[in-house]
């Protein structure tokens, strides 16, 4: 038996396999002070439903999967430790300034940004390397030694290093290295050569400090996590998810906090691919996950995942970038707690302002009092006031309308049901724009993409949203209120490895490049035959950080090839360069060299069998389907049927409007648009109809 | 027009709607274009226009490109072209006819509905590498005149018919532009933005109607010019003049020039107004103002004392009176008078008297001066790479600041420029010298820079660098030695740019405010950007953000004490009472 969690802000989720493959999902609320407390109830949620004990239930288990925000959330509130960085002589302020770049140009109210490691615990050392890795100032051993000093006295609990040209060349990075395991033991240091490897040397120090700052306390809590674990009685292994959309040793993961930041909605695509594969729908894919605070956007093209290393903890260029590749997440704040407003001109507003889990929407009965985009659903009958949650929780119809119509109907001088539909169709065109912004950045076409609609209140408005986007299909799978949990269930153990060089197509180093693809396969092979099944052979993907000549930005292109004999090979790589750069930007430029600035190789090895992964239906009857009203646009209040998902035939195709529910979700099928469960489980929706 | 009437709802949602075409233009434009001034310093701007002219819509980029210049340009291509057809484009970079200045070439495509009627027009502006000037530089002050600055001028000239280029034009380009495939690839760039941006619009049109768009334009003005008038209402009545100076240049008088913006609020008839008549005449040079450059100067210095929530565009702009004079270096600039470096120095001279005249007005308004460009740390280097025997000319970023207090926050210290708002990427050490044959020995922020007040001002950048192997030139114009960033309402005056060369014997030698300088082996330039002026009496400033710019290394004790009349402790905090003793005896 197999476990999967995902701690989210307001829900931790829960992904059960079974031994024969039949799954099962839980929803517990997050403790945020003590995450795992929410993760044991659960569990204890699954065991109770087996009419096992948590020992019991734990006992049979031989893997648990975390996804965390663990760490992020410690960055945000600064709760990290005291980490110190050491760099060049002559760049203490590297981290201050950054590269640049600005939102809200006539913004004055925000202050420029302080640096992740404040200036007072930043050091210079005497040393400089350049371009080609050789020495042009040596290191100041006396100098390393006084800083060491400086170190123990402020205490710091943590140190960062990243020294110019070390990705060229280690050796300073390596001396400085040794030289603070000898000098202050037991303070965990970090690399930036190891941690980051990349030619911008700002994105490598900021990488490197926030794992630095990491390490204590993501020591603490995995451990804790374990620990906590083995007390309740599991004896598998723990694995944490990372940003790039694998898993790791929880053990590994502490030594490497860095890889975890974006450890949860990294996996919400690895979970959209294989459904829309289910469906034959695998080529271009936008996978939207709707939370209450933020709706996560990610796509997969051509069976790739795209990775980004502009992953930004808090706003862009206001704070703090990781720098470390993620799988591309783009996040805003848009989702069922949004609130509604009007201001003093008049204007329709949704958002960013949001409810969140407390006080939550007015309908909550949490004390909240202004009307959200889940009041806005209660209003139009999308959602049942008896049956949220499965029933869980009764819905306060009532108050959902008076705040609708205090806040909404009344200023702008219309009816409590048009104003709920503007409330819903103004967040439907904040989330479109969101995606618009995210696949023209990826030079995908979302009108030949098919959309996957994860979180729990996806249902709600996603076919409005496939509609505006012109896809032809959306797709809401079986276990889509708990996407990133799914993901996590079907993620493989990953190794990531990388090597920074430079070389261009017009003057190819064959030996530099060859060096490095051997020493990167060699590493990847190493981790596959102390992580691996050896059963299931895996091969390493090595993709190159690529442009063309002068060019800024970098893409990932995937090597063709492991190693490079003759000119013919560095022709090919190039074809594939530009045809990767054509995909995303519509140009090509066959007259320009291609410039490589590093290599990344992954190893994924496959730790379960391929399998349905279907949800197991166990004691829930085919519910009676029953008829609401419901309001349209189009049609006003229109009698509309009620269809339980769990007993829905496959391939029978519904006409709107109709709603269908579970017990984490509710589905709206408006009246242009058809509905039908697939022979793999999920639902699909044709927002035109079905021809 | 019809007589239908949107509601809130549907303004928001066409808003939305609107501004996600700006943005597909912009992205289309960032990530295909290929020169490094476009991609790397984001100098450029998509915006719509509405058929009148009137500007609607326009993506987040640097304040000087938008607010005014896409409405004249929309109307000269009317006037010059009456009968606009769905495929044509027009090249634009004229600043006698409404665009920035030269380098600035702009592609408007005019959006014409399927009755043959024109719509909209949609705009891609994008500084160019080059221009076809008389020397490899965009930016030439000492221009005597237009036809010394040699630039090539398109006063809305037809470049595409039914989606294809006029080959003419192109090969026209092709022979005077530098890097012509550079130039090419940039316009290419420029093509996809505004066709994008056309494409959307017409498939809105279809969609909802293009009664309801037009409906929509009119509401949405007046929607803004509401949200202009709340804001407007906050400003304390009256009248209030500043002045700015420009160090002298090349071409200019012995004392530089002085700017004054005389800025009157009418807080009762909710409007602002901008005299800028009394200012010198247009100058031999290459910095006068185009009237696009003058009117967005002035309306940036409004704007940046303003709730930045309100919309920019001809809405809100009805609120706003920019007097200009004919002939005036901050007015409208005349033919054959240059504009080539209209976006920045006098243009920065400008809105900097706007907004420390608003300061004047009353305390929480306005803002300190932002402080000047362009320091040798972002000058053009030039020279042959010894490591490789070729040539090479860039723009370097490795740093500039610049930014001023306003009266709610410390300042955003990498502003670059009034009219940039700090918009513009910063070079990486390593990919510098990576690309050019040079190392940065030194980089950072300059200790005891920062403009004191209760708010502070940038403190400026100082990098230290020079060959790494052969030499090069280095090119640069630097203003603001003489006249450092102003602080308003009590603020002090943000650090002065500056800059040297220490020679490889030994010698120190102090470096013009512009200049191609050559630098050899074992010479190193150090160049020291303005910082920024700070806003309020640094006496009010609190002795807890005093004593963590002391802990931080940014500001002495010295300073700390004799500015900011704060005293600390042995551990670096403030010590309240000896500090209460200090202010009390100022």
């Amino acid at each position: 038996m197999r476990f999967a969690t995902d701690t989210g802000g307001t829900f931790t989720d829960l992904v059960v396999e079974e031994d024969d493959g039949r799954i099962s999902m839980y929803k517990a609320s997050t403790v945020p002070g003590d995450p795992v407390q929410g993760v044991l109830a659960a569990l204890t949620l699954a065991a109770t439903d087996r009419g096992l004990d948590l020992a019991t239930l734990l006992d049979r288990g031989d893997t648990f999967i975390h996804g965390t925000t663990h760490a992020i959330n410690a960055i945000i509130t600064g709760r990290t430790a005291r980490a110190a960085l050491l760099v060049t002589e002559g760049h203490r302020d590297i981290l201050t300034l950054r590269e640049g770049g600005r939102i809200e140009p006539f913004n004055h109210s925000v202050p420029y940004p302080k640096p992740f490691v404040p200036r007072a615990l930043t050091f210079e050392v005497p040393e400089r390397l350049i371009h080609d890795g050789s020495v042009h100032q040596p290191l100041d051993e006396a100098a390393l030694a006084s800083i060491i000093d400086r170190l123990r006295a402020e205490k710091v609990e943590a140190v960062a290093v990243c020294l110019l040209w070390s990705t060229i060349n280690p050796a300073h990075e390596l001396r400085v290295g040794a030289a603070l395991a000898a000098g202050l033991p037991g303070v965990p240091v970090s690399l930036s050569h190891q941690v980051n490897p990349s030619l911008r040397e700002f994105r490598r120090a900021s990488s490197t400090a926030i794992d630095a700052a990491l390490k204590p306390l993501m020591g603490r809590y995995l451990g804790g996590l374990e620990a906590r674990m083995r007390e309740a009685g599991f004896k598998g292994k723990v694995m944490v998810l990372t940003s790039s959309g694998g898993m790791m040793p929880a053990a590994e993961v502490a030594a490497n906090p860095i890889r975890i930041i974006n450890s949860g909605p990294s996996m919400a695509p690895i979970a959209g691919q294989h459904y829309a594969d289910l469906e034959g729908n695998g080529d271009s894919v936008i996978v939207a996950d709707t939370g209450g605070t933020t709706y996560d956007i990610s796509l997969v093209r051509g069976g790739r995942v795209p990775m980004t290393r502009e992953l930004w903890i808090g706003q862009p260029t206001r704070g703090h970038l990781v720098g470390y590749p993620s799988v591309e997440v783009k996040s805003v704040g848009a989702g069922g707690g949004s609130i509604a407003r009007v201001d003093a001109g008049g204007l329709l507003h949704v958002g960013p302002e949001s409810a969140g889990a407390v006080p939550g929407p007015v309908c909550y009965g949490r004390g909240g009092t202004r009307p959200t985009v889940t009041d806005a659903s209660l209003a139009l009958g999308f959602l049942d006031p008896d049956f949220f949650l499965g029933g869980a929780m009764k819905l306060d119809l009532a108050g959902a309308r008076a705040a609708i119509e205090r806040d909404v109907a009344i200023p702008l001088g219309i009816s409590v049901e048009e104003a709920a539909w503007s409330i819903i169709h103004l967040s439907t065109e904040n989330m479109v724009q969101a995606i618009a912004d995210i696949t023209v950045a990826q030079g995908i076409d979302p009108a030949k993409s098919v959309l996957i609609g994860g979180g729990g209140a996806a249902g709600l408005n996603s076919t409005f949203i496939a509609r505006r986007l012109g896809c032809e299909r959306l797709i809401i799978p079986e276990t889509g209120a708990a996407l990133s949990a799914a993901g996590a269930m079907m993620s493989e153990v990953t190794g990531e490895f990388a090597a920074s060089l430079f070389t261009s197509t017009a003057r190819f180093d064959f030996d530099k490049v060859n060096a490095a693809l051997a020493d990167l396969t060699a590493q990847c092979a190493a981790f596959a035959a102390r992580s691996g099944d050896p059963s299931r052979p895996a091969e390493p993907v090595i993709m190159a950080e690529a442009r063309y000549e002068n060019q800024v930005w970098d893409i990932d292109v995937a090597l063709p090839l492991l190693r490079f004999v003759g000119q013919e090979d560095v022709e090919h790589f190039r074809r594939t360069f530009d045809a990767a750069h054509r995909q995303i930007f519509t140009i090509d430029d066959p007259s320009s060299a291609v410039e490589i600035v590093g290599l990344r190789a992954t190893m994924r090895c496959q730790v379960r069998p391929f399998r349905d992964f279907r949800l197991d239906a166990g004691a829930a009857t085919a519910g009676q389907d029953r008829r609401r009203s419901a309001w349209f646009k189009e049609t006003g209040w229109v009698d509309t049927a009620i269809y339980r998902l769990e007993a829905m035939e496959a391939d029978r195709v519904m006409a709107g409007p109709c709603i269908i529910e579970s017990a984490f979700t509710t589905i709206v099928v408006d009246p242009a648009a058809t509905a039908q469960r697939s022979a793999a489980g999920s639902i699909l929706i044709h927002p035109a109809g079905r021809a | 027009m019809s007589d239908m009437k949107l509601n809130g709802a549907d303004l928001a949602i066409l808003n939305s709607r609107f501004e996600g075409v700006v943005r597909k233009m912009a992205n289309t434009l960032l990530r295909t274009g290929r020169s490094g001034v476009l991609n790397r310093a984001r100098d450029f701007s998509c915006c719509i226009v509405t058929d009148a002219g009137d500007l609607l819509a326009a993506a987040e980029s640097l304040p000087i490109h938008v607010l005014a210049g896409p409405d004249m340009m929309a109307r000269t291509m009317k006037q010059f072209h009456p009968v606009l057809k769905r495929g044509d484009a027009f090249l634009h970079n004229s600043p006698y006819h409404g665009c920035s200045h030269p380098a600035d070439l702009t592609l408007l495509v005019p959006v014409i509905d399927d009755d043959g009627t024109h719509r909209f027009t949609v705009l891609a502006k994008a500084h160019q590498a080059d221009i076809g000037n008389s020397e490899p530089t965009t930016y030439m002050g000492n221009a005597r005149d237009l036809y010394h600055e040699g630039a090539l001028i398109f006063p809305a000239v037809q470049v595409q018919r039914d989606y294809q280029d006029i080959g003419d034009i192109i090969r026209m380009c092709e022979m005077r532009i530098r890097v012509p495939e550079q130039w090419r690839g940039d316009y290419l760039a420029m093509v996809g933005a505004v066709r994008i941006g056309e494409k959307e619009l017409l498939a809105m049109g279809r969609e909802l109607g293009w009664d309801r768009l037009e409906t929509f334009s009119g509401q949405w003005f007046d929607y803004s010019e509401a949200a202009m008038v709340e804001a407007l209402a906050n400003l304390p009545d009256g009248q209030a003049q500043a002045s700015s100076t420009h160090d002298a240049f090349p071409g200019m008088p012995e004392t530089g020039v002085t700017i004054t913006a005389k800025v009157a609020v009418d807080s009762a008839a909710r409007r602002i107004r901008v005299d800028l008549t009394d200012n010198p005449d247009s100058l031999p040079c290459g910095m006068n103002l185009s009237e696009a450059c003058a009117r967005t100067a002035a309306m940036i210095g409004v704007f940046n004392s303003l709730d930045h929530r309100v919309p920019k565009n001809a809405g809100a702009f009805r609120r706003i009176d920019v007097v200009l004079r004919r002939g005036c270096i901050a007015g409208i600039t005349e033919h054959p008078y240059s504009c080539s470096t209209a976006t920045t120095n006098i243009a920065d001279r400008v809105a900097n008297a706007v907004q420390v005249a608003i300061a004047d007005l009353g305390d929480g308004f306005g803002m300190a001066e932002v402080g000047a460009v362009i320091a040798p740390s972002a000058g053009v280097i030039s020279g042959i790479d010894a490591r490789t025997g070729k040539a090479f000319v860039n723009q370097i970023f490795l740093a500039f600041s610049g930014g001023a207090a306003s009266p709610q926050a410390d300042a955003w210290w990498t502003t670059a420029h009034v009219g940039n708002a700090g918009m513009c990427c910063i070079d990486g050490v390593e990919l510098d010298e990576l690309y050019q044959p040079l190392l940065v020995k030194r980089r950072g922020f300059l200790p005891d820079s920062e403009g004191p007040g209760r708010f502070t001002g940038a403190p400026s950048t100082i990098v230290e660098f020079g060959p790494l192997v052969g030499a090069f030139d280095i090119g640069y114009g630097s203003d603001g030695h003489v006249n450092a960033p102003l602080g308003v309402r009590g603020g002090g005056t943000g650090g002065r740019a500056d800059q040297w060369l220490d020679r490889a014997d030994g010698e120190r030698e102090a470096l013009p405010a512009c200049a191609l300088v050559n630098i050899r082996a074992g010479d190193m330039i150090t160049a020291v950007s303005a910082g920024g002026g700070g806003y309020g009496d640094p006496l009010s400033r609190t002795p807890e953000s005093v004593a963590e710019a002391v802990r931080e290394g940014y500001l002495s004790p010295e300073r700390a004490r004799d500015i900011y009349r704060v005293a600390l402790d042995t551990t670096g905090h403030p010590d309240l009472s000896a500090t209460q003793a200090l202010r009390a005896a100022s």
